[in-house]
């Protein structure tokens, strides 16, 4: 049987060859992060947000690189499910995109803070990460909205803002109301002018005004215009 | 207890039922909010009180890592703490830098990294603080009479945690890198450092308890310390499939963490054989329950729920889920909090001087809170799983998802009222048992002599090397 001065070499020449593998793969990854993170876009104005993204405890609820809390969503790929615009109206009020929801802090940032969160996560949004956060597998079975492109008729940008809180097919949020067949109910007229200013239509209406182009509301209109089974 | 000094593990244990209850406080604020009654929410957001919940858990168990080495060392190297000023201001420095942290949390001052959430500055003076400690016993053991293998995993251990705090301080910009970092303290620490402290705490609470040689004991101690590192060290890749680190981390990370449950498992078996094997000889029957109930929840937690979820294909999908919290509260339950009770447990009849041993309160609160910390696990799995499928299988909005899984956090609250009902069971144990003025035993004394102090290894000091 082992004996006792035969476990000990075991512990120490197993620990000191996994140590300097170990050492040696820290050495190589550090040399390939900054062509995989792509670093050359690293700017100014995302190395400010990554250290107001620490400072504001952001991964207290949020996960990013898939760590963090799970209160809150994943933001690894958030520029690119939600857009710009999107993000900018959260981070000037938290409750402006999902009223009545669960809650993110008022957090009063200025205006260059959410350009330099906005571009933090633009940043992280375009490294490559071995394939996360997968594309769901089961969505084309699941008919959900990660499944919606726009080959469907569904502008762009309904599937970054409007599904968070609207489905259309039984696609996308439970927040509003399902949007088939709203065009028996309202025309494309009203749609614009609802976009442009719900509270002005409906005083006190949950849904928020949405950071919306004219040509975001131009063809959200012809959408919903088009929606009428 | 047969040094005077021992009794300075009294104030950190009793610092360690006070964090852990605030600790609990915490768990159920975010637990509520999660079921949809975040009405706290202008007052403690859930931010906050997440980095409150795992700072405390954290502090407490370092502080029943200290509070355990003051027992140990003094009875292994068989002599008095070195500075015994010295480590009662060492914890009152700890306790106000983790006030001030605290505090900080409810003012907006973070640094905002999991679990690494406190203030640069802070962090300064944690590892002063822990310097200190490690000085203490570094004198300790070397001007004691021996030096035994337990307690040199024990200060290996203790030292490797403080020196791998400091790559969490590394300066970077770059999210990945700031990452891989976190990583080398969070991971080395539960991973692989940690499981030394543990390894000694166990083979110390083993030989004392079940009277098995210590020859024997601590030749397991080095096998199951040796899985650790040849699973541990590179096992840490099972954090770098997916934050922009290269793709060799899939199949070095995934093989050697798949490898990390063996160490606990060596654990458990060892455990339950040593305690097998050596009779029911020592009167605090409850304290060993808690020794092989440590072995056996870490080998659960950390090693089945770590390797359900450690291959780089299931973790593709359950990366940052509720899946993670499932296995991060049993396996720190499991490894290190339930560590901490079972040397309290062991520690306070010494220490105080009065022998409650199993009475049904301490039966209760051994029961109830594995009962309640299982369930918790449980809702905590099922809200998981249910979150993984919705969302990372079929692409539901987030937070559809969460409210479809509302329900399982009012499951977890009744978990987790079962599993407080233990631990307020276990501090009543506590504070029962009164202060530490318990007597000095000379050697002579019979009673409590200890089924390790057979003459034969005590005439063989040497072998215990
Ligand atoms: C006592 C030992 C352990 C403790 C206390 C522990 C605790 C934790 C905690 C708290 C996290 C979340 C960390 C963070 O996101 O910052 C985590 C993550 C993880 N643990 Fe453990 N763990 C232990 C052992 C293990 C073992 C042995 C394995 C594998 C066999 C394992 C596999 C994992 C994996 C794969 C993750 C990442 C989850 C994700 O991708 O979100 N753990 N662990
Ligand atoms: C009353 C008891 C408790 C409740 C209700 C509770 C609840 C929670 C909740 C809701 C979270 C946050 C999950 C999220 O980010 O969304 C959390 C995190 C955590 N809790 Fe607890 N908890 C309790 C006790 C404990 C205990 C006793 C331990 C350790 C022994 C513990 C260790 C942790 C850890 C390590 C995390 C971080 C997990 C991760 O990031 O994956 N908790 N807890
Ligand atoms: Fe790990």
């Amino acid at each position: 049987m082992l004996s006792k001065s035969a476990a000990r070499t075991f512990f120490l020449v197993g620990t000191a060859a996994c140590g300097l593998a170990f050492v040696l793969l820290t050495l190589d990854t550090f040399r390939q992060i900054p062509g995989q993170t792509r670093e050359e876009n690293l700017t100014e104005a995302a190395i400010r947000g990554k250290h107001l993204f620490d400072q504001s405890n952001c991964m207290g609820c949020h996960t990013i690189l898939g760590e963090g809390a799970y209160y809150a969503p994943e933001l690894t790929r958030v520029y690119e499910r939600r857009g710009p615009e999107f993000i900018a109206a959260m981070l000037r009020d938290p409750e402006a995109m999902y009223p009545g929801q669960r809650r993110m802090q008022q957090y009063d940032f200025t205006e260059e803070e959410i350009a330099d969160l906005v571009a933090f996560l633009e940043w992280v949004n375009g490294m490559d990460l071995n394939g996360f956060p997968p594309a769901p597998p089961l969505a084309a079975a699941a008919g959900t909205t990660a499944q919606a492109t726009v080959a469907d008729g569904r502008p762009a940008v309904f599937n970054q803002m409007c599904v968070a809180c609207h489905a259309v097919g039984g696609r996308g949020g439970a927040v509003g109301p399902a949007l088939d067949g709203i065009a028996t109910r309202f025309d494309r007229d009203y749609f614009t002018r609802w976009l442009a200013d719900p509270a002005a239509i409906r005083p006190g209406t949950t849904m928020p005004k949405l950071p919306l182009s004219d040509q975001h509301i131009a063809e959200l209109s012809d959408y919903l215009a088009s929606l009428e089974n | 207890m047969k040094y005077e000094s021992q009794r300075i593990a009294y104030w950190f244990f009793a610092t360690c039922m006070l964090l852990f209850s605030l600790q609990i406080v915490y768990g159920f604020i975010m637990g509520f909010a999660h079921a949809g009654m975040d009405g706290l929410h202008d007052f403690i957001p859930f931010h906050t009180a997440r980095a409150t919940h795992t700072n405390l858990l954290v502090m407490w168990n370092l502080a029943g890592f200290m509070g355990a080495a003051y027992y140990i060392i003094p009875e292994e190297c068989e002599r008095e703490i070195y500075w015994p000023t010295l480590a009662k201001i060492q914890l009152g420095a700890l306790v106000i830098v983790g006030v001030t942290a605290i505090v900080g949390f409810h003012v907006g001052w973070f640094e905002g990294r999991k679990f690494l959430e406190i203030p640069r500055p802070l962090d300064f003076l944690v590892v002063i603080d822990v310097l200190l400690f490690i000085a203490n016993i570094a004198m300790t053991i070397w001007k004691g009479k021996r030096i035994t293998t337990t307690s040199s995993v024990l200060f290996f251990g203790l030292l490797m945690a403080a020196l791998l705090y400091l790559p969490g301080m590394i300066p970077t910009d770059n999210q990945t890198e700031d990452s891989y970092w976190r990583w080398w303290v969070v991971h080395l620490w539960v991973e692989g450092v940690w499981e030394l402290i543990m390894g000694g705490i166990l083979a110390f609470l083993l030989i004392k308890l079940t009277g098995i040689d210590r020859e024997i004991i601590e030749k397991w101690l080095y096998i199951i310390v040796g899985l650790t590192f040849l699973s541990g060290i590179l096992g840490t890749g099972h954090h770098y499939y997916y934050i922009g680190t290269p793709k060799y981390w899939l199949w070095i990370g995934g093989l050697f963490s798949a490898l990390e449950p063996l160490a606990f498992l060596g654990m458990a078996i060892y455990g339950i054989t040593m305690a097998k094997r050596g009779g029911r000889k020592h009167p605090n029957r409850t304290a060993l329950a808690w020794t092989v109930g440590t072995c056996v929840m870490s080998f659960v937690g950390a090693g089945f729920l770590g390797f359900a979820h450690t291959l780089p294909q299931v973790n593709m999908y359950t990366h940052g889920t509720l899946v993670t919290a499932m296995h991060g509260h049993m396996a720190f339950w499991g490894a290190y909090a339930m560590l901490v009770l079972a040397i309290i447990t062991y520690a306070m009849p010494l220490l105080t001087g009065r022998k409650l041993y199993d009475t049904p309160s301490a039966t209760f609160a051994f029961w109830t809170s594995n009962i309640g910390m299982i369930a918790m696990t449980l809702a905590f799995a099922v809200a998981g799983v249910t979150q993984v499928v919705l969302e990372r299988r079929m692409g539901m909005e987030f937070l559809a998802v969460q409210t479809e899984i509302e329900v399982h956090f009012w499951g977890l609250i009744l978990a987790a009222s079962l599993f407080t009902l233990g631990v307020i069971a276990f501090i009543y144990n506590f504070v029962r048992h009164g202060l530490p003025k318990g007597e000095i035993e000379r050697s002579s004394a019979t009673e409590e002599k200890e089924p390790d102090e057979s003459p034969a290894l005590e005439a063989a000091p040497g072998a215990a090397e």
